[in-house]
C-alpha cells in the first residue's frame, strides 16, 4: 500500500450515515491489534450509525455487529468514502 | 502437529471441560444450562477475576467440571479478565488444570467476529466443540448457519443452541464427550511471512517437539508475550533464529498480516456456511431501537428516566421492606433475649449481636433491588448503551463510560458499587472510579441526614429541607468528580486508555439469569460487607460497655435524679405513670453516664480538641466512633449519649434533646452552622470500615485504601471546618 491515496480520512471524521472501507490501521500496538481483532481490518466495510449525544464515542456497524469508539481510536482508522446512506442499507 | 479428528480418551479421571468465547456471546447462559444450580463462584487466588466453576453430569454418568472463563475477544488480553482466559486456554495457571475439552461458544448472529477468537482456539490443538448460540436471533435476522458444513470445515463438532431456552444441550453434552481436535489451521499467510514462520518452527520443533512449533513461531514473530513463550524464547537456537528473522521481516506488519489472513479464511468461511435471506439486507432490531434509545435527545431522556426509577425504587420501593426488616428484628431480638437476666451477655446479644446483623440485614431489600434493575438492564444490552452515552461526560474527569453504573450504584452502598468496577478493562480508570465511589451519598448516610435536617431545619418547611439534602447529595458528587479531575490531571498522564466496546444485541432479559444474578449478588454482599459490619458492631459494643460503672456511683446518679412529681390529687394510674416515667429518665442518666464512662465515651472526650473547630462536642465525637462501624449508627450511638433510649431518626424525644443540649456557656451545642458542618463532615468523610475492606481487596494491598481514608477524612475535616468557622462568624 504504497501509492498514495488521496481519498483516505480518518473514520474519526466522517459524518453519521457514511459508508467507508478501511485502508489502514495506525496507533501504538495494543490499541492497534485490538482494533484489528475487532475486525476493523483492511477491506472491511464500515457504517458510521451515529455520534453519541455529547458528541463522542461514535457507533460504527460492520461484520453485521455494532462497536463504538471513542473518536481518539476513531481517528486512527484511515478509510475510503463509499457513500452516505449507510443508515438506510446494510453494509 | 498431531493427525485432526483423533478422538479422545475420556474414560479416566475427572474431566475438566472450559467455556470460551466472546464477551456477550451467551457464554453464561450455556455454563448455566450446563451445569444448572451445581455452581460455584469464587475468585482467581490474588485477583479480582471472577472463577466459576460447575458440575455437569453426563449422558453416560459421568460429572464433569466446567469452568466457565471471562469473556474474551483474543488470547492475546488486553484486561485482567482476558489474561485469565488466555492464562488457563494454554496451561499457565497453577490453580485451574489444563481444560480437557474446550467448548467455544460462539454467537451465530455475530459470527464472522466470534470465529476470530475460534481460529486462536484452534491453534491450542485441544480438543474442542464449538457450541453455536443464539441461532434463534440470527434466524430472527435471516441469517442461517449451516452447522454440519461448519463442522466439517473445522474439523470439530458444531452444536446448534438456543442458550436462553435451554435447547441443544444434549446434543452439546454427547458432543463434549466425543470431542476431536480440530482440523490443523486452514488460513494462510502470504510470503514472506509464511517463510519465516515455518523456518523458525522447524527450530522450536527441533529443541523441543512437544510444542505447537507453528503457533509458537508465529507468536514469537508477533511479539507477544508471555510465560510460555519466554520458555520457547530461552529453548536452543530459537531466539537466534527469531532475531534473525525478525531483521529479515523488518518493516513488514506481523500482526495485521496475521489477523487478516485469518479474517481472510472466517470470510470464506462464512460464504461458504451462512445463507442469508432478504431480512439479512435490513436494519437489524437492534439498530432500530439504537436510533431511539442512544438518539441525541430521546436517548438522554429515556435514560434519565430509567436512572430516576433505579433511584426511586432503591430508595422508596426498598424503604417499606426495609423498615419491616428493622422491625422484624428488633422484635425477634427481643424474643431471644427476653429470658436473660440484666448483664453483659444481654447486652452483647442485645446491642452487638443482634444491631449488628441488623444493620446488615437491612440494606438487603435495597440491594437486591438495585441487582435486579442492574441484571436486567444487562441482560437486556442497555447496560453498554449507558456506557457509551456518558463515556464523553465521563471521560472528562478521567474515567470510564463503564463508570457510570458503578457510581450510581454507589448511591445505595459504595460496596457493590466497587464491585461493579470490576467491569471497566482499564486499571487506572477502574481505580480513579474505586476511589470517588464512597463520595455518592450511601444509604448509611440517609438517617443521619434525616435526623440532622430534620431536627434543624424543621421550621424551613419541607422546600429547605428537600434542598439541604439535594445539596449533600451534590456536595457528594462534586467531591468525586474534582477529584477524579485532580487525579486525571496530575497522575494519569500520557497514557490514553481506549474505549472499544461492543454493543451487544437487545434482548428481553431472562427472569431465571436475573434471579440468579441478584442473588449471587446479594449472598456477595452480606459475606463480604456483613462479615465486617458484624465483627465491627460487636468490638463497638464492647467500646461503648466496658469498663462499668461503679455501684456506688450508679446509685449516686439514682439519688441525683429528681424524684417523681405525683400531685396529690393524682390517680392511682396517673401516679403509676409518674414512677415510671421518673424510673426511665433515672436509666437513662445512668446509660448516659455509663457511656461517658466508656472507652467510647474516653475516646470522645479525647476527641473533643481536634474536633471542636468543627463545632462538635464530646458527645458528637462518640456519635463519630459509632459511626465508624456503620454511619447509621451514627443516630443509635447519639440516642444512647442523649439518654433517651432507642430511638428512630424521626424520633422526636431526641429531636428535642438535641435542641435543649447547652454548652457550659449556656450557649445550644447544636445550632445550624454545627447542624451544616455535621453534614459536610458526613458528605465528604471515609467512615466504613467495610468499604476500606472491600478496596482492599480490590486494589490489592492497603496504600489505596489508607490514602483514601487519610484524603477522603481531611477533606471532611476541612469542609466542616471552613463551615463552621466561616458560619459562626456570619451568624454570631
Amino acid at each position: 500500500m504504497n501509492a498514495p491515496l488521496p481519498s483516505l480520512v480518518p473514520l474519526a471524521t466522517l459524518a453519521p450515515g457514511s459508508l467507508c472501507r478501511v485502508m489502514a490501521v495506525a496507533g501504538e500496538d495494543g490499541i492497534r491489534r485490538r482494533l484489528l481483532e475487532m475486525g476493523l481490518c483492511t477491506g472491511v466495510e464500515v457504517a458510521v450509525l451515529r455520534r453519541a449525544p455529547l458528541g463522542d464515542p461514535v457507533e460504527l456497524r460492520l461484520r453485521g455487529y455494532l462497536l463504538s469508539l471513542r473518536r481518539d481510536q476513531a481517528a486512527l482508522i484511515l478509510v475510503a468514502v463509499l457513500g452516505g446512506d449507510a443508515l438506510r442499507a446494510s453494509a | 502437529m498431531p493427525a485432526a479428528a483423533a478422538p479422545v480418551s475420556l474414560n479416566t479421571g475427572t474431566l475438566t471441560v472450559a467455556l470460551a468465547g466472546n464477551p456477550n456471546s451467551g457464554k453464561t447462559t450455556v455454563f448455566n444450562g450446563l451445569t444448572g444450580l451445581r455452581q460455584k463462584v469464587a475468585n482467581y487466588p490474588g485477583i479480582t477475576v471472577e472463577k466459576k466453576t460447575g458440575r455437569c453430569p453426563m449422558p453416560d454418568g459421568r460429572v464433569v467440571d466446567i469452568v466457565d472463563l471471562p469473556g474474551t475477544y483474543s488470547l492475546v488480553p488486553h484486561s485482567p479478565d482476558e489474561v485469565v482466559a488466555m492464562q488457563v486456554l494454554r496451561g499457565l495457571r497453577a490453580d485451574t488444570p489444563l481444560p480437557d475439552v474446550i467448548v467455544a461458544v460462539v454467537d451465530a448472529s455475530n459470527l464472522a467476529r466470534n470465529l476470530y477468537l475460534v481460529s486462536q482456539l484452534i491453534e491450542l490443538d485441544h480438543p474442542m466443540v464449538v457450541a453455536l448460540n443464539m441461532t434463534d436471533i440470527a434466524a430472527r435476522r435471516g441469517v442461517a448457519v449451516d452447522a454440519a458444513a461448519l463442522a466439517a470445515r473445522l474439523g470439530i463438532a458444531v452444536v446448534p443452541l438456543i442458550g436462553h431456552r435451554r435447547r441443544g444441550f444434549d446434543a452439546l453434552k454427547a458432543a463434549i464427550i466425543s470431542a476431536t481436535r480440530p482440523a490443523a489451521p486452514a488460513w494462510r499467510l502470504p510470503d514472506p511471512l509464511a517463510a519465516e514462520v515455518a523456518a523458525l518452527a522447524a527450530v522450536v520443533a527441533d529443541a523441543a517437539p512437544e510444542t505447537n512449533a507453528t503457533a509458537t513461531a508465529l507468536r514469537l514473530l508477533a511479539g507477544e508475550d508471555g510465560a510460555d513463550l519466554a520458555a520457547s524464547r530461552g529453548l536452543d537456537g530459537v531466539s537466534a533464529a527469531l532475531a534473525a528473522a525478525r531483521g529479515r521481516l523488518a518493516g513488514r506488519d506481523v500482526v495485521q498480516t496475521d489477523i487478516e489472513a485469518r479474517y481472510h479464511w472466517i470470510d470464506a468461511l462464512v460464504a461458504a456456511t451462512v445463507a442469508a435471506t432478504p431480512e439479512a439486507g435490513r436494519r437489524s432490531l437492534t439498530e432500530r431501537v439504537d436510533a431511539v434509545l442512544v438518539h441525541r435527545v430521546a436517548g438522554l431522556v429515556i435514560f434519565t428516566a430509567i436512572m430516576a426509577s433505579l433511584f426511586v425504587t432503591i430508595f422508596w420501593a426498598a424503604k417499606p421492606i426495609m423498615d419491616a426488616l428493622q422491625d422484624g428484628i428488633t422484635r425477634l431480638g427481643a424474643l431471644l433475649i427476653g429470658g436473660l437476666a440484666e448483664g453483659p451477655l444481654r447486652s452483647l446479644l442485645a446491642d452487638g449481636v443482634i444491631k449488628g446483623v441488623g444493620s446488615v440485614v437491612v440494606f438487603v431489600p435495597q440491594i437486591a433491588l438495585l441487582f435486579l434493575f442492574l441484571s436486567a438492564l444487562e441482560d437486556s444490552g442497555y447496560l453498554a448503551r449507558a456506557a457509551f452515552l456518558m463515556d464523553r461526560l465521563l471521560s472528562k474527569i478521567g474515567l470510564h463510560g463503564k463508570s457510570f453504573i458503578p457510581l450510581l450504584s454507589s448511591f445505595a452502598c459504595a460496596i457493590p458499587g466497587i464491585l461493579a468496577t470490576r467491569t471497566i478493562d482499564s486499571r487506572r480508570e477502574r481505580l480513579a472510579t474505586i476511589l470517588i465511589a464512597p463520595f455518592m451519598s450511601c444509604s448509611a448516610r440517609l438517617p443521619v441526614y434525616a435526623l440532622v435536617i430534620g431536627t434543624f431545619f424543621a421550621a424551613q418547611g419541607p422546600l429547605v429541607q428537600g434542598g439541604i439534602l439535594l445539596g449533600c447529595y451534590a456536595l457528594g458528587i462534586v467531591a468525586a468528580a474534582a477529584t477524579a479531575w485532580i487525579g486525571k490531571r496530575f497522575l494519569g498522564r500520557g497514557e490514553v486508555t481506549p474505549f472499544i466496546l461492543e454493543m451487544p444485541s437487545y434482548k428481553i432479559p431472562q427472569a431465571g439469569e436475573v434471579a440468579r444474578q441478584v442473588w449471587t449478588n446479594t449472598s456477595k454482599f452480606l459475606t463480604k460487607a456483613g462479615t465486617t459490619i458484624f465483627c465491627l458492631s460487636i468490638l463497638l459494643w464492647a467500646l461503648a460497655y466496658f469498663p462499668r460503672l461503679s455501684d456506688e456511683r450508679i446509685v449516686a446518679i439514682r439519688q441525683a435524679q429528681p424524684a417523681a412529681v405525683v400531685p396529690s390529687d393524682a390517680t392511682p394510674e396517673q401516679r403509676q405513670r409518674a414512677e415510671a416515667d421518673a424510673q426511665s429518665a433515672s436509666a437513662h442518666a445512668i446509660a448516659s453516664a455509663q457511656l461517658e464512662h466508656s472507652v467510647a465515651g474516653r475516646v470522645g472526650h479525647l476527641m473533643e480538641p481536634a474536633i471542636a473547630p468543627l463545632g462538635f462536642d464530646w458527645k458528637i465525637g462518640v456519635g463519630l466512633v459509632g459511626a465508624f462501624a456503620a454511619r447509621e449508627v451514627f443516630v443509635s450511638t447519639l440516642g444512647i449519649v442523649y439518654s433517651v433510649g432507642e430511638v428512630e431518626e424521626d424520633a422526636l424525644p431526641l429531636h428535642e434533646a438535641l435542641k435543649a443540649d447547652r454548652r457550659a456557656d449556656g450557649k445550644p451545642v447544636w445550632t445550624p452552622v454545627v447542624a451544616i458542618s455535621l453534614l459536610v463532615w458526613f458528605v465528604l468523610a471515609m467512615q466504613c470500615m467495610s468499604t476500606l475492606a472491600v478496596v482492599r481487596r480490590e486494589t490489592g494491598g492497603w496504600g489505596w485504601p489508607l490514602f483514601q481514608l487519610v484524603y477522603m477524612n481531611a477533606l471532611a475535616y476541612a469542609g466542616a471546618l471552613l463551615v463552621y468557622q466561616i458560619g459562626t462568624r456570619l451568624y454570631p
